[in-house]
């Protein structure tokens, strides 16, 4: 029991202390009391809900350590070992009552993020790749790494065992992130970026999109012939 | 003897850029070369990083399509078929017209290129 504890303390801390700028979120779920209960090492309640909403966070807090204690022993002790057998159980029981992460959520999150222009485009499940494709706008690089971070934060905590990994694709780079959810793809572009490429108007266009009717299309030449090439020798090359 | 073609993407494969950028479309005198491919065997396949020689400059690319049969059930094309790219992976045109597969989306890291293309295969 108190080694996950105390594992838990250690995660959530660098936790808390790397997202220092939602303070004022937390300020308003009451968190600074329960930032001092975590430095006194006894078992904490760890903050993800404060994203989901202050009524998750409220369903959250009565139940006591328990329920919380079971979050964070989910990132910070890894594992079942016998003790932990029955933790998992209840669990189990408090995941059911968390969101599935939907598109809804997302959306949600994003607005709570201060995200410019979102934009979710349905696709067709003719299209075969994803069934929402999202692109959003960010003022900053940092504003940028922020949100990717966020949303894969936010996705961990909320997904099934069942569903894949993901990462996050274009760290280095400083004008566009991407994550690929399965079912959601998401692209986090700056202003300038997003006018370069235009990606709405490719996936809501399609093939009636300007850039690509302006990409001059590629003729054969008029002594073509499928099969010769014109160094080889003069029989046809069969494979 | 010699040994028979290789036939997916090595040094000196002449190959065919297939976005949109400025770089790859303007007419030049000699073809797009590879002159390195980002791997442990010096063999590109799909989802490959390759260093092309376009226009006199060295330019990062990303194999999409070779003309070797690679695992059944995967497309293959009649062109060595090349998406340009920066170093930090942002592709540098801005809409691909020919079809790219689906292979990409799983060997990762290729979002970018899947949101600017078009068809897929």
């Amino acid at each position: 029991m108190s080694q996950w504890s105390e594992r838990g303390v250690f995660a959530a801390g660098q936790w808390l202390g790397g997202l220092a700028g939602r303070a004022a979120v937390w300020e308003r779920s009451g968190a600074a009391g329960m930032w001092r209960a975590l430095s006194a090492g006894c078992r904490l309640l760890w903050p993800f809900s404060a994203a989901a909403g202050d009524a998750l966070w409220s369903r959250l807090l009565p139940p006591g350590a328990s329920r919380g204690g079971c979050v964070a022993a989910r990132g910070a002790a890894g594992g079942g070992a016998g003790a932990l057998g029955a933790v998992a159980e209840r669990r189990r029981a408090a995941d059911t009552v968390l969101p599935k992460f939907n598109i809804d959520l997302v959306v949600a999150l994003l607005r709570q993020e201060n995200a410019k222009d979102i934009c979710v485009i349905q696709l067709p499940p003719e299209m075969r790749y994803c069934n929402y494709f999202i692109v959003v706008s960010g003022s900053s690089t940092r504003h940028l790494h922020a949100m990717a971070h966020y949303m894969l934060k936010m996705y961990k905590h909320h997904k099934e065992e069942s569903d894949p990994h993901t990462q996050i694709e274009g760290k280095e780079t400083d004008d566009w992130l991407c994550i690929d959810f399965g079912g959601i793809v998401m692209h986090f572009m700056l202003p300038e970026t997003r006018e370069t490429y235009e990606l709405e108007k490719l996936w809501t266009l399609g093939s009636y999109d300007d850039q690509l009717a302006q990409i001059t299309p590629q003729s054969l030449p008029e002594d073509f012939i499928f099969g010769l090439s014109p160094n080889s020798s003069d029989h046809l090359e069969t494979t | 003897s010699i040994t028979g073609a290789c036939q997916a993407i090595q040094k000196l494969t002449r190959v065919r850029v297939v976005d949109n950028s400025a770089l790859g479309n303007t007419p030049y005198h000699r073809p797009p070369k590879c002159i390195h491919v980002y791997n442990k065997t010096g063999v590109g396949k799909v989802g490959d990083k390759i260093l092309l020689a376009i226009k006199g400059e060295k330019k990062k690319a990303l194999i999409v399509g070779h003309k070797m049969p690679g695992p059944t059930m995967t497309p293959r094309f009649d062109s060595n078929n090349v998406v340009l790219i920066e170093n930090n992976g942002n592709p540098i045109g801005t809409r691909i017209k020919t079809p790219i597969p689906y292979i990409l989306r799983e060997k990762g890291e290729f979002s970018k290129v899947l949101a600017i293309a078009r068809n897929f295969v």
